[in-house]
């Protein structure tokens, strides 16, 4: 279906080469999961597919592609429409239109196809994607899950025979995503639809991808079998970790398998002794706090301590008043009744600087603070307004991310980088409690553990309190001590970690769930376990 | 009222606007602004821009008034009762010769109020058109011969709502940053990175679903003219026919 | 085999013939108030210019809706003109203190003239069609902010630094008075009506008229053009550089007229 023959992708502006020499072959009805790090060029070899690259952005490129025998040299992107559909990242950002339907059919009128058949086609998909009663809805009230849906319908609706995803769930919480790789697998195994996916949460579609390319980030690529490539990359689930950690001759892509493999370690393991977390005094406490919009009710009586040196995850659904909450205790909100405090001073009090000295805040979408030309004159702004010592922003940048060029612009650094940003002009302000809102969106496996070791050191060495709001249960088991869990407003659950995760099975991290019924949640517990 | 179709009440406003001209009268003038605003107290949905009626009933309000103090301060005088009189400011030469003041009669500030009156209904009568129609649904009209500026425009109307969310959204993010007030500097900004990095991923979207491909394009659900339509456009007609034919 | 990706929207001649013909028409549209002979002929012109100014337009947007408007284009035009309606009503008046106008000047600057005649005119059609003040002005209202991206974006491209930014200032009071030049041309005659001492005088002296239109254009101008000319004066002057420099770097990323390659192998 897809023919790459030693294709070699140099962009204009750059003299590095993105990919080199490359030649593979994806056959009808193939799932294809393309990883590397981010900048390595999954994206564009992504849309090498459909002919964007090089017709939309320039480029040379040697070799050929070909997709059902028609080669992207000849032919614009849009005249692939109906062989190829691609999704982005984001789907907010590829919308023209305003309603569902209108959406789906938008492809279809450019292309001049008959209105009867658009109207069978958008129904058929409606159906499809299960969107029939969202059909006239305006896209800007869906919920993120259901508007990735749409944006695969519009992609599907042209009846292409391959389609291609760019992490199609890094903008969206775990239960959108779910939502979203659940259709896909429908998709694959329904309709023999040829996909080609790069998606950064492995453990989720490991399972249904055929084979696996890996771009190394120096041009070559590898296409081989999942279990090979896995075995090595350093791009993994986390129980291919466990299985690397253990030494198992085979890696298991499924949790079943790594269950099998490692029975004898459930019953051999030792016991592990948990260190107790030294508390410092109470850094946030709330009494009985409720709030409410207008008639609504948002939080309801909600009362705790968190002290310093703690690492709280708050957990919840989408709606059950995680961001409510946490705006509510840096004094956004104002109660309606209970009290709320920050190391003394009630929410309500915070003002300016107290506020930035006494918490810091990291917003879902973290650019969203940022407007100067360069790192630099972000780092030094921040030193201004923290009222720090000149360069001391920049120096503590340089420490998490050593890398980086202090003359880019902030909005070319990557995801990852721009969260390390965001943190240091935060964290500069040397504020007692860090409050962050899902911040993994969007990053990668190294990202990840960067902000989980800068994020440990804040709240261990300088005993800060830190309290995360997060649906990424892999990041609370390695980093957070306790978790408070919201349902509607009102606190369902407040406990250790271990406790909370391994209670529901729709929570327990993946080791966790290879291991039950011992109390493992991480590939280090379990090599303690085993160790001792 | 969902049902109308989008240029009803475009072409309705129109001809009553054509009326109110050719009658040149103040009572149909007020007659429709009374109508208008009824009309759109009435249907008009809940959405931003039925609220553009009441900013054209204030444009016009605000026009009626200068019209009316610029028409008694410096109108040409017009000879009948006298109401009150100025004391006569005349201006330097280089400013035309302009006298302010002097006599104000009833016929002065009468024909001032009846012209402003004719310019606020036809303002009034506009704002009720866009009031009562979804610029959306407009979109969807218009001609296939201007196809790409009627695209930009969707995306145009499709994106405003989301940027007055951006908006909140970053005010509220300096807000948390301890930034109590913020600068026009450091919304506007993060504000106009979104929308540029949106128009690259929505220009690639769209090369890669065959927009500009084919000279010709189809048309989905294409909207229909009803009864309803008819009887609103005729129901304007007849007043229309009725200000040229029997008030002339 | 060598080609290139699509340009930024440029007019092609046949657009460029087309534009100047609606301007000619559009200029006897807000200047007829000299040439009418009576007061019928006044009243008629009037009716007939809120009339012709739109189709004119749509005519022309018929003709400037030709291929060479492509996808990026199409986008970018779209997102900045949202974002130019959304400017709008933060500022203070339906007449023109709007902090619109420094964006329309910066982005003309970056993509040129065709795009900024564009910009222009939908910024003003979209902010129109959302938050009120359609009305027989709009057509008058769209082709000003046509014409101010179109200057903008029309001269000395290559001026960057302090001179770019003199250049800029000098554009955005160029725009704003000439903007509120060309409101008042169109407001004078239906706004004052024909029986003031500052109203025009149909079928009058040239002369008279002009003097009447100036006098009346300057007393407008204390109230919406100074306010305008600075608020427009200090948006550039103060985020220019910034702004100027994100638009750059999207045009870059934007990839115009950028070649592509086909080749057996790299070497």
């Amino acid at each position: 279906m897809i023919n790459f023959s030693r294709v070699s992708l140099v962009y204009p502006t750059s003299t590095k080469t993105i990919l080199e020499d490359l030649s593979f072959e994806i056959a009808e009805g193939e799932m294809v999961l393309v990883i590397g790090s981010t900048g390595t060029g999954k994206s564009s070899l992504l849309r090498l597919i459909n002919g964007l690259v090089p017709h939309h952005t320039g480029g040379i490129l040697a070799g050929d592609i070909t997709v059902d025998g028609v080669s992207t040299q000849l032919v614009r992107p849009g005249e692939l429409a109906h062989l190829v559909g691609i999704v982005g990242q984001n789907p907010a950002q590829g919308f023209v239109t305003d309603i569902v339907e209108e959406e789906l059919a938008f492809g279809m009128e450019a292309l001049n196809i008959a209105p009867d058949v658009m109207r069978k086609r958008v129904e058929e998909i409606l159906d499809l994607l299960a969107l029939a009663h969202l059909r006239n809805r305006a896209i800007s009230t869906l919920s993120g899950g259901e508007q990735q849906r749409v944006a695969i319908g519009s992609a599907l609706v042209m009846n292409p025979k391959v389609l291609v995803l760019d992490e199609p769930t890094s903008a969206l919480d775990p239960i959108a995503a779910e939502e979203v790789l659940s259709i896909l697998h429908r998709l694959v195994h329904d309709l023999s639809l040829t996909v080609v996916i790069a998606e950064h949460r492995l453990e989720r579609v490991i399972g249904f991808a055929d084979r696996i390319i890996h771009i190394a980030g120096d041009g070559s690529a590898e296409i081989n079998l999942p279990e090979a490539i896995l075995k090595r990359s350093d791009i993994a689930p986390p129980i291919v970790h466990l299985a690397r950690a253990l030494g198992l001759s085979d890696v298991g892509l499924s949790v079943r398998d790594v269950r099998r493999m490692t029975e004898e370690i459930r019953i051999s393991g030792k016991d592990i002794q948990r260190d107790a977390i030294s508390l410092g005094e109470i850094a946030i406490s709330t009494n009985k706090l409720s709030l409410a919009y207008s008639e609504k009710k948002a939080l309801n009586s909600v009362s705790t301590q968190i002290y310093s040196g703690e690492i709280v995850a708050l957990m919840g659904r989408n709606g059950a008043g995680k961001s409510s909450l946490l705006t509510t205790l840096v004094g956004i909100n104002k109660l309606s009744s209970g009290s709320s405090e920050i190391c003394g001073i009630k929410s309500g009090d915070l003002m300016g600087l107290v506020r930035r000295e006494t918490v810091g805040f990291i917003p879902q979408e973290p650019s969203d603070l940022l407007y100067a030309q360069s790192v630099e004159s972000e780092c030094k702004q921040a030193d201004k307004d923290n009222q720090s010592i000149a360069g001391s922003t920049f120096a503590l940048l340089k420490r998490i991310v050593p890398s980086i060029n202090p003359e880019t612009h902030p909005r070319d650094l990557s995801e990852g980088q721009r969260l390390a940003l965001v943190l240091a002009i935060v964290i500069s302000a040397q504020p007692k409690v860090l409050i962050l809102d899902e911040p993994t969106r969007g990053l990668d496996y190294q990202s990840k553990a960067l902000l989980i070791s800068l994020l440990k050191n804040f709240a261990k060495e300088l005993n800060r309190a830190v309290l995360i709001a997060t649906h990424d249960v892999e990041l609370v088991a390695e980093l957070c001590d306790r978790v408070i869990f919201l349902a509607e407003g009102e606190v369902v659950a407040d406990g250790p970690t271990l406790d909370i995760l391994l209670s529901s099975p729709a929570f327990a991290p993946q080791v966790a769930k290879v291991m039950s019924p011992r109390p493992w949640l991480t590939v280090s517990d379990v090599m303690r376990a085993v160790a001792e | 009222m969902k049902s109308l179709h989008p240029l009803t009440w475009w072409i309705w406003s129109l001809l009553i606007v054509g009326a109110v001209i050719s009658a040149n009268s103040s009572w149909l003038a007020g007659i429709s602004i009374v109508g208008a605003t009824i009309l759109v107290w009435r249907f008009a949905a809940d959405a931003p821009w039925a609220r553009s009626f009441w900013f054209s009933l204030k444009i016009g309000a605000f026009i009626l008034v200068i019209r009316t103090i610029v028409g008694v301060l410096i109108g040409v005088p017009i000879p009948g009762t006298k109401i009150f009189e100025f004391p006569i400011l005349p201006l330097p030469s280089w400013l035309a010769g302009i006298r302010i003041g002097g006599v104000i009669t009833q016929e002065r500030l009468l024909s001032s109020i009846h012209e402003g009156l004719i310019i606020v209904s036809v303002i009034s009568l506009f704002g009720a058109a866009v009031s009562l129609t979804s610029p959306h649904k407009l979109l969807r009209v218009t001609p296939i011969v201007i196809y790409e500026f009627g695209v930009a425009t969707v995306i145009a109307t499709s994106a405003l709502p989301n940027l007055v969310q951006s908006i909140a959204r970053i005010r509220r993010a300096r807000l948390l940053r301890g930034d109590e007030k913020p600068s026009w500097r450091s919304i506007a900004l993060p504000l106009l990175e979104d929308s540029l990095s949106r128009s690259l991923e929505l220009a690639a979207a769209m090369d890669a679903r065959g927009y500009g491909v084919s000279r010709k394009r189809s048309r989905y659900r294409p909207i229909s003219w009803r009864g309803l339509d008819s009887v609103v456009v005729f129901a304007a007609a007849l007043i229309l026919s009725y200000t040229l034919v029997v008030l002339r | 085999m060598k080609t290139f990706t699509s340009d930024i929207y440029r007019f092609s001649l046949s657009s460029k013939i087309a534009l100047s013909l609606t301007s000619l028409f559009a200029a006897a549209g807000f200047t007829w108030p000299f040439f009418a002979t009576d007061l019928e002929s006044a009243r008629l012109a009037q009716y007939f210019f809120w009339i012709a100014m739109p189709i004119a337009f749509v005519l022309l947007l018929t003709q400037l809706s030709d291929r060479s408007l492509d996808a990026k284009s199409v986008a970018l035009l779209g997102m900045l003109a949202a974002l130019l309606a959304a400017l709008r009503p933060l500022g203070a008046g339906a007449i023109g203190i709007e902090p619109m106008w420094f964006l329309l000047i910066l982005a003309a600057r970056v993509f040129g003239s065709a795009f900024g005649f564009l910009l222009g005119a939908l910024g003003m059609l979209a902010s129109a069609l959302f938050t009120g003040g359609v009305g027989p002005w709009l057509t008058y209202q769209i082709f000003a902010a046509g014409v101010i991206g179109l200057l903008a974006g029309a001269f000395v491209k290559e001026l960057r630094g302090w001179r770019e930014q003199i250049f800029l200032l000098f554009i955005s009071i160029v725009a704003a008075f000439g903007y509120g030049l060309l409101m008042d041309l169109q407001f004078w005659p239906w706004a004052l009506g024909t029986n003031t001492q500052l109203s025009f005088i149909p079928g009058g002296d040239l002369q008279i008229n002009l003097r009447r239109f100036i006098t009346f254009h300057f007393l407008s101008s204390m109230a919406w053009d100074i306010p305008r000319a600075i608020l427009t004066s200090v948006l550039v002057l103060s985020t220019g550089p910034a702004v100027l420099s994100a638009l750059r770097r999207t045009k870059k990323r934007a990839a115009f007229l950028t070649p592509i390659e086909f080749s057996e192998r790299l070497n």
